[in-house]
């Protein structure tokens, strides 16, 4: 909400500065968003007066100007059709910035004739749109001095952010009780006359539903003229950025801003009948004062006369009975209007207006007829005319809520010791009637705080105004533990992951939860992962997988230029948009090149044995321990079919896949080359208990080891698996491994064929093998083998 | 008789001739081989007698070792000289570039670790909830009913779930997870809850996608001094300056009561932004004593119990922390950000070595 300092002097007598008062205000709660000197703009700009005008000698529509500024007098060359001799002018000197345009006047030649400054229009000061002549000041302003200080033009404009449980605070009044409370000055209290109608409303108010409108207080002001508002409403209004319209609707809406009091104005000839306030029917629309048609709902709170809709309750009022400067009878509305049926309504239509904001946090019931009377008041002064009766529809509650508190509660709550005879003082400022009852306070809480309800409101009253810097610092080391644990094993399964995984080369990137359906489909249903309301098209679902929104950070990069990336995300990916179906996942992709072309090695692509790699070691290092770890070829249908893999953890656990993207979805994502990811599903990484925390025993054997190498043709489509698993199979304690070193693809050895080598260690616990016993097992190793993969041993 | 002395000045006179290892040898066979002079010599002691051979022995004795003793001289000598000879031929340009291979840790993953080892020393423990929520656990159990002005604050993602009639939503903030805690859990409680949070707002400042961690801590006597105690420690430690400067003020948040926003002393020099020095306050997080309405919707006696709770953006304290100027580098997964702005694998966050 913005205001002036000059605005809350009128509400509030102080002796303090404006810096003081704006530290107050943010220390109540009514935090200062900015603060601008306004009359900074104008500080240059001094009154002078016009002492000759002739024309200028090479321009017809110039002047030529003598202009009295006090410390001198100088020749203005000016353009304005307004300008007269012994005119009271606005004079912007050489060197000053005129405030539309940031323009710098300087000393120029204006058609051969020496000019000295300028003499400034409303439109080139900013004050308003006018720019047909240059402001013409009243005739008693000193010539030479400050324009800004003589007009009134100095003040601090002043813009807090009220949170939505200060509704009080919603205009200037209410900033200014709430200083007083806090100790920065005193409420002025200002009169206002309540006029006496001196006859009855011809419009009588009739409220179908209580519920929506529990009052409707209606005053019918006749032979009124309804004019450009006064200097002063115009320049107040102007003050926090609006627009005068007229005297009418400059009223009400000063009366709102000063009082937190919403009002309304109807052409009173425009409306037929009675006012009738009543739930809109489905289907009826009407068209408000924003020049939009709105249709209606049952529920929402309508104004109507016998015909038709006049206004929606609480929001905006219609095109139909708005007023202009030929309205003569109107009708003035002060109402209350439920908060929580105008806050629907406003949603629903999409209608943001002053008075919703007002209503859908609470007005105070008893400035209903207050607010009317002050605006009566001024359309009177203003407008003229004569005014009816106040008429009153419904009910204005009179009672006031009462709360006990008790003061010990509210020192155990805050940490502050406080005696009950502050706390009531505290509580008074602020307008509570409070007083000591028994054991604890009775408070009655003031009409115009809608936000307090119980104790713990009344504690946030107390502190605020005794200040939150006087709470105690408290430790809060626990003498016992709470927590056994503070991460939980999934927390911790990802954490280490995490780190594991970047410290294999992998840069740890966070995408959004969102992507795209249409690249989506590969990766699951993407129709049940709609968001409503999405931010972007192509951010339309919750993310199926990690691995799209990765795949499109790959196009990003690579238009960068680098060709060599390896990166990874730890996140959710959802099934399905209930709360339950949210999966732990971890991707990683590399793409590009795994060696650059260097001084001491040949450039070569990632490849998925890469990724494969990657992946068993994160998943040994996260399930450390005996395991049995098996591959199989059956990745998801997002993998390369013939070139990816699944991880099976003890037979039955599939804890991970590795790949290469399936080159359909590279294609979608405008990638040419080869993308090799992994995918570990870490909500499939067995928990498991630390048992204990020793090591397995360790056994080794002094006797010598042998190793023995043997090459096999086989299919091309032998797995390397299959070989060293009839290799293992052999002796499981004397043979200690079996691997493969060497394969080639030759078409010396059929279309169809490979050669495959594998490298054996045997070694036997108890003793030194001798040959016998080597050739018998390495005979039958190489049976072993060609039984299971029908294959042949090179000699 | 041998002339011994004519031999043994032959013998030193061909080995100091000798220029490598190959022709040393050669001499060391032909004085001391098998049939070597020296070695025939020896043999033919056995024709001596008495006396004689007993001289002629001591004498030959001794000569084999002076020779032995040159030869071994010598190979030294030819060693070195070949090693030396060696070294100057292998010369390499040392400044040739090396790479390393190093991933990186995103900022965000590094500033939830060092928010939780800070916490976790305070006896936190961390808790989780889901990403999509009920409109009940996002806003009407924490006393934000449906019409609640602050509801419109919070632009919210909808989903086509629904749960109890109510559209399912993102969560907007990570204060649900205070929610499914109390549930689950009777005090005392207390417990950080980082995450993920969505707002359907996107522009310079706002992303839809963003980091929260939120605190809360129930408990039979925690009070405001506690809290105020508590965001001390937190802000003193993460920001790593004991002279960190921090300012309640009176706020509003539906779940709450009383409630205030943080700010922390800053001051701008150049480009960079000093925590802790000079007179300008910067918000950095909301907080409060917990709504006795909201204890009541998780069955928690607001009588018996009561406590705090917290909430901050985990982007505003690497932001802060780290010097990170746009929110929105976060997540456009440049590369070279990631590289600039991330974190060693290796560093682990830890109180007892280094936080960052």
């Amino acid at each position: 909400m913005k205001f002036t300092y000059s605005w809350l002097k009128e509400h509030l007598e102080t002796e303090h500065q404006y810096n003081e008062v704006v530290d107050k205000l943010t220390a109540i709660g009514l935090e200062v968003e900015s603060v601008q000197d306004t009359g900074l703009a104008y500080r240059d700009f001094i009154v002078g007066q016009v002492l000759e005008e002739e024309k200028h000698p090479n321009a017809d529509k110039l002047k030529l100007c003598k202009v009295d500024i006090g410390r001198e007098k100088v020749d203005v060359v000016c353009g304005a059709p307004n300008v007269t001799k012994g005119m009271k002018v606005v004079y912007a000197p050489v060197g000053s910035v005129i405030p539309v345009n940031q323009m710098k006047i300087k000393a120029a030649k204006i058609r051969g004739v020496e000019s000295y400054g300028m003499m400034c229009s409303e439109y080139e000061l900013g004050i308003s749109n006018e720019h047909d002549g240059i402001i013409s000041l009243e005739q008693d302003k000193e010539v030479g001095s400050s324009f800004a200080d003589s007009s009134g033009m100095n003040d601090i404009l002043i813009e807090i952010g009220i949170t939505p449980n200060r509704q009080d605070c919603l205009g200037v009044l209410g900033v200014a009780r709430d200083l007083a409370a806090a100790g920065v000055g005193k409420l002025k209290n200002r009169e206002f006359k309540t006029e006496k109608g001196s006859f009855e409303s011809p419009i009588k108010i009739e409220i179908q539903d209580n519920d929506i409108c529990p009052a409707f207080a209606g005053c019918y002001i006749k032979n009124v003229k309804n004019v450009a508002s006064p200097d002063w409403l115009q320049k107040k209004l102007k003050s926090i950025g609006l627009r005068p319209i007229s005297a009418l609707v400059d009223i009400t809406n000063y009366v709102m801003f000063d009082q937190n009091r919403p009002l309304h104005v109807y052409d009173a000839d425009k409306v037929k009948g009675k006012i009738i306030v009543r739930s809109a029917q489905d289907g009826e629309s009407f068209k408000a004062l924003d020049e939009k048609t709105y249709n209606l709902k049952k529920g929402m709170c309508t104004i109507s006369d016998e015909e038709k809709v006049l206004g929606l309750g609480g929001i905006m009022g219609g095109e139909s009975t708005g007023c202009n400067f030929d309205t003569i009878n109107v009708l003035l509305e002060s109402a209350l209007f439920d908060n929580v049926n105008t806050a629907r309504t406003g949603r629903d239509l999409s209608i943001l207006s002053d008075a919703r904001y007002r209503f859908e946090r609470g007005i105070d019931p008893r400035s209903t007829l207050e607010g009317i009377h002050y605006a009566t008041q001024l359309i009177l002064e203003i407008c003229g005319g004569e005014c009816s009766e106040i008429v009153l529809a419904g009910q204005i509650s009179e009672t006031l809520n009462t709360i006990h508190i008790s003061g010990k509660n509210i020192v155990k709550r805050l940490g502050l010791e406080i005696t009950d005879d502050e706390i009531i003082l505290i509580l008074n400022s602020l307008g509570f009637g409070a007083k000591k009852s028994g054991e604890s306070i009775h408070c009655t809480i003031p009409s115009w705080r809608q936000d307090i309800h119980g104790e713990a409101d009344i504690s946030e009253e107390i502190i605020r105004i005794k200040g939150y810097e006087n709470i105690p610092t408290s430790n809060i080391r626990a003498i016992s533990k709470v927590n056994k644990d503070i991460l939980n094993s999934t927390q911790k399964i990802i954490s280490k992951a995490k780190h594991f995984i970047a410290s294999e080369g992998y840069n740890e990137f966070i995408t959004f939860s969102f992507s795209d359906s249409k690249k989506s489909i590969f990766f699951g249903e993407v129709e049940k992962l709609k968001i409503i309301n999405p931010i972007s098209e192509d951010l339309d679902i919750l993310r199926p997988s990690l691995i799209p929104n990765l795949l499109a950070s790959i196009k990003k990069n690579t238009v960068r230029g680098i060709d060599s990336l390896s990166i990874f995300e730890a996140g959710s990916q959802y099934s399905s948009t209930t709360p339950e179906d949210q999966i732990n996942s971890i991707c990683g992709v590399k793409y590009g090149l795994s060696n650059s072309k260097t001084w001491r090695s040949e450039k070569k692509e990632f490849d998925i044995f890469d990724v494969k790699n990657d992946l068993l070691n994160v998943i040994n290092y996260l399930v450390p321990g005996n395991k049995k770890i098996s591959i199989s070829d059956e990745a998801p249908s997002w993998y390369h079919p013939g070139r990816s893999g699944k991880i099976i953890l003890n037979k039955k656990i599939e804890i991970g896949y590795f790949g290469e993207l399936h080159p359909r979805i590279a294609n979608k994502f405008k990638i040419k080359t080869r993308v090799n990811l992994f995918e570990l599903m870490i909500d499939n990484v067995p928990l498991t208990e630390k048992n204990t925390t020793n090591k397995p025993q360790l056994i080794l054997s002094d006797f010598q080891s042998v190793t023995r190498d043997f090459a096999f043709i086989l299919d091309k489509d032998v797995k390397s698996s299959d070989l060293i698993k009839a290799a293992l199979n052999v002796d499981t304690k004397i043979i200690k491994s079996a691997e493969i070193f060497d394969l080639f693809e030759d078409k010396s050895l059929g279309d169809d064929k490979k050669s495959m080598a594998i490298k054996v260690i045997l070694q036997s616990e108890e003793k030194t093998l001798d040959e016998n016993e080597i050739n018998s097992l390495s005979s039958k190793i190489v049976e072993a083998i060609e039984k299971s993969t029908s294959g042949t041993v090179r000699s | 008789m041998v002339d011994f002395i004519k031999l043994e000045q032959e013998i030193t006179n061909s080995l100091s001739k000798v220029t490598d290892l190959e022709s040393l040898n050669e001499c060391r066979i032909k004085y001391l081989g098998k049939k070597g002079e020296i070695s025939l010599l020896m043999k033919e002691l056995s024709n001596l007698s008495g006396e004689d051979r007993k001289k002629q022995a001591e004498i030959l004795n001794t000569l084999k070792n002076k020779i032995l003793s040159l030869i071994e001289e010598k190979t030294e000598e030819l060693n070195d000289r070949n090693l030396n000879e060696k070294l100057s031929s292998e010369t390499l340009d040392v400044t040739l570039p090396v790479s390393s291979s190093f991933g990186s840790i995103h900022p965000i993953t590094q500033v939830i670790e060092e928010v939780v080892t800070i916490f976790g020393d305070l006896d936190f423990y961390v808790a989780e909830g889901p990403e999509v929520e009920t409109d009940y656990n996002n806003f009407t159990a924490l006393n934000t009913s449906e019409h609640h002005p602050a509801r419109q604050m919070h632009d919210t993602f909808y989903v086509e779930t629904q749960t109890d009639n109510m559209q399912n939503v993102l969560r907007t903030h990570t204060s649900p997870v205070q929610i499914r805690s109390m549930l689950e859990h009777k005090p005392p409680i207390r417990l950080i809850a980082p995450g993920k949070t969505f707002r359907c707002d996107n522009d310079q400042t706002h992303s839809p996608m963003f980091h929260q961690v939120e605190g809360l801590v129930i408990d039979q006597e925690s009070n405001m001094s506690h809290l105020k105690g508590c965001l001390e420690i937190f802000l003193k430690t993460f920001f790593e300056t004991d002279k960190l400067k921090m300012r309640f003020r009176p706020s509003h948040f539906p779940f709450t009561e009383p409630s205030a926003e943080v700010d922390i002393g800053y001051t701008k020099k150049g480009n960079q932004l000093v925590i802790g020095e000079g007179d300008d306050w910067l918000e950095i997080l909301g907080c409060g004593m917990v709504h006795p309405k909201v204890l009541q919707n998780v069955n928690i006696d607001p009588s018996s119990f009561q406590g705090y709770a917290f909430g901050m953006g985990i982007e505003r304290l690497a932001m802060l922390k780290y010097g990170i100027s746009d929110l929105r580098t976060f997540f456009e997964c440049d590369l070279r950000w990631n590289k600039h702005y991330g974190f060693s694998p290796l560093n682990f966050p830890s109180l007892i070595r280094d936080l960052s």
